[in-house]
């Protein structure tokens, strides 16, 4: 019983994204928060909580900045927090063995984290975690509800949104839905502060992060947009709509 | 070395894009086998040149999608120095769940790849570029539209296994698609109409790309303050929302500065106006000088047509 | 473009983790619920409804008050509280100063246990709406000479009298009503549903217009004796509120002043004239830079008067100082801003004139910045020169 939610810190969406030294300049964040899909997944694992289904177990995997993330999450209703403290650049799987070490020792039959994270969209962690943890998978969920052991949720499937269901245990991640994220107020901010964090290493966990078989060699910002191209005249639509898929890549 | 590409499939037959996975294959030199989930699109597989051996993997468990059956009927099947699969929502989620099984790190939404294996992809929803080295083997995800396709020609080997992989995944039923439109804070795609639109009414032709492409409709703050039937939901600029999509189409906007604020943050702008002089034109990415009259029944024809293919 | 709080001192590194997440639950409340609808409640004179039940869901109001329901939180986190609710709009912070400062405050500190019991919690959440009633028609800064009575009257109170400018007042549970008894300022706590009282909208507003401001009427206006407030006599009572309410707005001054400043500075740095951004012409950099360190010093002012709320040292005309100051540099900044915008200035697509306006109520309610001024004078000389009598 209960929900482990993944929760990823990531420099707020509306932060401008620096480069020196061929890294994205870290230094440079003001602002860091919850990755914005995984709040829908913190939504949903509270909503379930509220439901009777269990607690909700917040779990991130960060530098010692992401425990803010846990004191967020509890100040909206997490009920236990773990904090794997680690520094360093991690490969899928590397994250995804701490990940699953940390779940499988909160005892969580649910998983709930966001499709993709805010800084790397890659989107792996939730189906790569299904696989080694043996649980079964939804993907993109916008909303999940519970009742008699069975999972109901709806999904976007390969021909658009419908309705599964599923038996825990299972791995859901979420996109945006339409439930409202909920606000924290002041007592559970006061709550949060209380709570104790659990913090742990990846080698307690047994995972050595000294190795990683993706090494990130260089980070550049995006090649400075061409400038505008005009055209005359309305006989040039088609010309433009094909420069919309092969240059822009946008439809 | 042996490449295997996990084919995609759309309303039965191979999907373009697994053309362009198999063509970024051929260029890393590789012998290539591509296996095809449920069997769809093997024959056209077979054709791709490159392709040196289909296996068509055929079953229950592929009638709805199920992306851990999916993956253990698969995992055994699949195999070789580098696992490609294209980087759509469900093309990452399967190859994410392969590589784990597999022990094997998986890099997503490639852009350029180069043997070694060196990978381009963006990051912080392209804002950066991050290029990573990854050690073999490995799984990588292509982005669509990157890579040239491979050309036809070929003529492999189809083999065909059936599995009965038992699946976790009930599908009760399909929904409709929300018939209400798109808010303009939420879209990737919009398509907003200022005064140059002429009336109210006129904007059914935005209507109708914007279904075509999934998006939402806005509009100036001189359509909005102009026309009651306009209203201030729809506006797009200081006040009104700020909205960051990967495609702004401003049709009959003149671009002054309270819009701007609203939508130069766009990926990409495409203005149209019949005046040349315009100041939307000096941050369209793609500027068409022309009236909405004759430009927007055109556009609605072509991508039409491109979004059918 | 994201809102970026001026702070260019690095307050926030003064801050505790609980200040600075009451702090960000407020900004991202303003952010989301307040700011897209602003300026259509502006248009149409109303203070919605649902902002009263978020506020209250948010737990922020009575933000120093302990017990009864009340968040007991540190006098720094109710600043930062009134700092992002009127970086949204001076009307919506005036809500909660009003309820918190005026009206729970006085309930808090000068009522009887029963009377707390009765109010405070239903307050704590929005439930129940409070204003505050010392302003008469003819007694603004001379509060001491009002004429709203009260008559003993045996086995009740029988009020007459009027007040007006009363924020809250007609959607109002309670008011908290200063009036004399025997010649003796009291304070007395109304509710809207008593015999002869009345509280109607005062309409035609040019500023705060989402806020209710009312006038407060009593036509032989009976209410029960366990309405009077037993803790205070004299001008204290109303004054130790009217302390509180300052302080709140010293920080909520700083919070409209940076959301001039951000405006101006995004405009300057998009609009070209002469083929340059008007943000590198001189004059324009000149007018941001003075901003910049208007905006630092109220902060000071501000923080610093918060830490002496917080450990007891502060004296009133201390908070005089801050808030004289900082509502007169947030004017100045909303002027200087909606300068900086041109013509685009004086439209609502730019908050700048709605601050603008609302800082003219700012700047003369809770004291004027003239009475401030004297209490000033009073405190350096000694001599008070309120009036022409000794």
């Amino acid at each position: 019983m209960g929900v482990a939610v993944l929760l990823k810190q990531v420099p707020d969406t509306t932060s401008k994204i620096s480069i020196s030294g061929e890294r994205v300049d870290e230094s440079s964040v003001t602002k860091w928060s919850i990755s914005p899909y995984d709040e829908y997944a913190l939504e949903n694992a509270i909503k379930l909580k509220e439901g009777g289904y269990g607690d909700v177990v917040a779990i991130t995997c960060g530098p010692p900045r992401a425990s803010k993330c846990l004191t967020e999450a509890a100040a909206v209703g997490a009920d236990r927090l773990i904090h794997i403290v680690t520094d360093s650049s991690l490969d899928s799987i590397q994250i995804q063995s701490i990940l699953s070490a940390a779940v499988k020792e909160s005892e969580c039959e649910i998983v709930m984290c966001g499709k993709q994270a805010a800084d790397t969209n890659s989107g792996s962690t939730g189906p790569g975690l299904s696989s080694s943890l043996g649980y079964s998978f939804v993907g993109a969920a916008t909303r999940v509800s519970m009742e008699g052991g069975i999972v109901s949720a709806t999904r976007l499937g390969p021909s658009g949104p419908e309705e599964v269901e599923v038996r825990v245990p299972c791995v859901f991640t979420f996109d945006k839905g339409d439930s409202e994220l909920r606000r924290p107020n002041v007592r559970g901010i006061m709550m949060a502060k209380k709570k104790q964090i659990d913090t742990l290493t990846p080698e307690d966990l047994g995972v050595d992060t000294s190795i990683s078989k993706v090494i990130i060699e260089s980070h550049s910002s995006p090649p400075e947009k061409q400038p505008g191209q005009k055209f005359v005249g309305s006989e040039s639509v088609p010309e433009v709509v094909n420069k919309l898929r092969e240059e822009a890549n946008v439809i | 070395m042996v490449t295997t590409v996990i084919s995609e499939s759309s309303n039965g037959s191979l999907h373009p894009v697994s053309a362009q996975i198999v063509g970024a294959a051929a260029s890393l030199g590789e012998a290539i086998t591509v296996v095809c989930p449920g069997g769809f699109g093997s024959s056209e597989a077979a054709q791709l040149s490159g392709v040196t051996k289909v296996i068509s993997v055929e079953g229950g468990c592929f009638e709805t999608y199920d992306c851990l059956a999916w993956s253990k009927a698969l995992s055994p099947l699949v195999d070789g120095t580098l696992i490609l699969s294209s980087s759509s929502a469900i093309g990452r989620e399967l190859i994410a769940s392969i590589a784990a099984a597999k022990g094997i790190p998986v890099v997503q939404d490639v852009t350029g790849l180069t043997s070694g294996f060196s990978a381009t992809r963006s990051i912080f929803s392209g804002k950066a570029i991050e290029e990573v080295s990854i050690s073999a083997p490995c799984a990588i995800s292509l982005r669509a539209n990157s890579f040239e396709p491979a050309g036809s020609g070929g003529s492999a080997e189809i083999t065909t296994i059936d599995v009965s992989q038992e699946v976790s995944v009930a599908v009760k039923k399909a929904l409709m698609k929300a018939s209400e439109r798109l808010d303009v804070s939420e879209a990737d795609i919009i398509i907003s109409g200022g005064r140059g639109m002429g009336d109210p009414a006129n904007f059914s032709n935005l209507n109708e790309i914007a279904d075509l492409l999934g998006a939402a409709v806005g509009a100036s703050r001189a359509a909005v303050d102009t026309w009651d039937d306009i209203p201030h939901s729809m506006q797009v600029g200081q006040t009104g929302k700020t909205v960051t999509p990967s495609l702004y189409i401003a049709v009959g906007i003149s671009g002054a500065i309270q819009h701007l604020a609203g939508m130069r943050s766009s990926k990409f702008i495409l203005a149209i106006n019949k005046d040349p002089e315009a100041p939307i034109f000096g941050v369209a990415d793609y500027g068409i000088v022309s009236t909405w009259e004759e430009a927007l029944p055109p556009l609605k024809e072509h991508l039409s047509e491109l979004l059918s293919n | 473009m994201a809102y970026e709080a001026l702070d260019f001192y690095d307050i926030d590194s003064l801050l505790t983790e609980e200040e600075r997440m009451v702090r960000d639950m407020v900004r991202d409340w303003v952010e989301e619920r307040v700011l897209p609808n602003i300026e259509d409640a502006c248009r149409d004179g109303v203070f919605p409804d649902e902002w009263r039940a978020e506020i209250g869901e948010m737990g922020i109001l009575g933000a120093p008050l302990k017990g009864y329901g009340c968040p007991g939180l540190s006098y720094i986190a109710y600043g930062l509280i009134c700092q992002e609710l009127e970086r949204g709009d001076s009307g919506v912070r005036s809500f909660a100063s009003v309820q918190g400062s005026l009206a729970m405050y006085p309930i808090w500190d000068f009522g009887s246990e029963d009377q707390k019991e009765k109010y405070l919690p239903g307050m704590a959440k929005g439930d129940l709406v409070g204003c505050f009633g010392l302003t008469e028609p003819d007694y603004g800064s001379n509060p001491g000479d009002m004429i709203t009575r009260a008559e003993d009257k045996g086995d009740h109170f029988l009020l007459n009298g009027a007040k007006m400018w009363i924020t809250n007042g007609t959607i109002a549970d309670l008011a908290v009503v200063w009036a004399k008894l025997d010649g003796d300022i009291r304070g007395f706590i109304v509710e809207k549903d008593d015999e002869g009282f009345s509280a109607p909208e005062m309409k035609g507003k040019h500023s705060l217009k989402a806020s209710v401001t009312s006038e407060l009427v009593f036509q032989d206006c009976k209410i029960p004796k366990d309405r009077l407030l037993p803790g205070v006599r004299g001008l204290r009572g109303p004054f130790s509120c009217l302390n509180n309410a300052r302080y709140g707005i010293s920080w909520g001054a700083v919070g409209a002043a940076q959301s001039c400043f951000n405006s101006a500075r995004e405009y300057a740095l998009s609009r070209i004239q002469f083929g340059h951004p008007i943000a590198s012409f001189q004059l324009v950099q000149n007018k941001l830079s003075w901003m910049l360190r208007e905006i630092t010093k109220g902060q000071l002012l501000a923080y610093h008067i918060g830490n002496k709320k917080d450990d007891g040292s502060w004296i009133p005309e201390q908070i005089s100082l801050a808030k004289m100051n900082n509502v007169d540099m947030a004017l100045e900044i909303a002027r200087m801003s909606r300068d900086i915008h041109g013509a685009n200035g004086i439209l609502d697509e730019y908050p700048v004139m709605r601050h603008m306006a609302n800082l003219e109520s700012v700047k003369t309610y809770e004291g004027t910045h003239d009475i401030h001024n004297l209490i000033l004078g009073r405190h350096i000389t000694g001599i008070q020169s309120f009036t022409r009598e000794p």
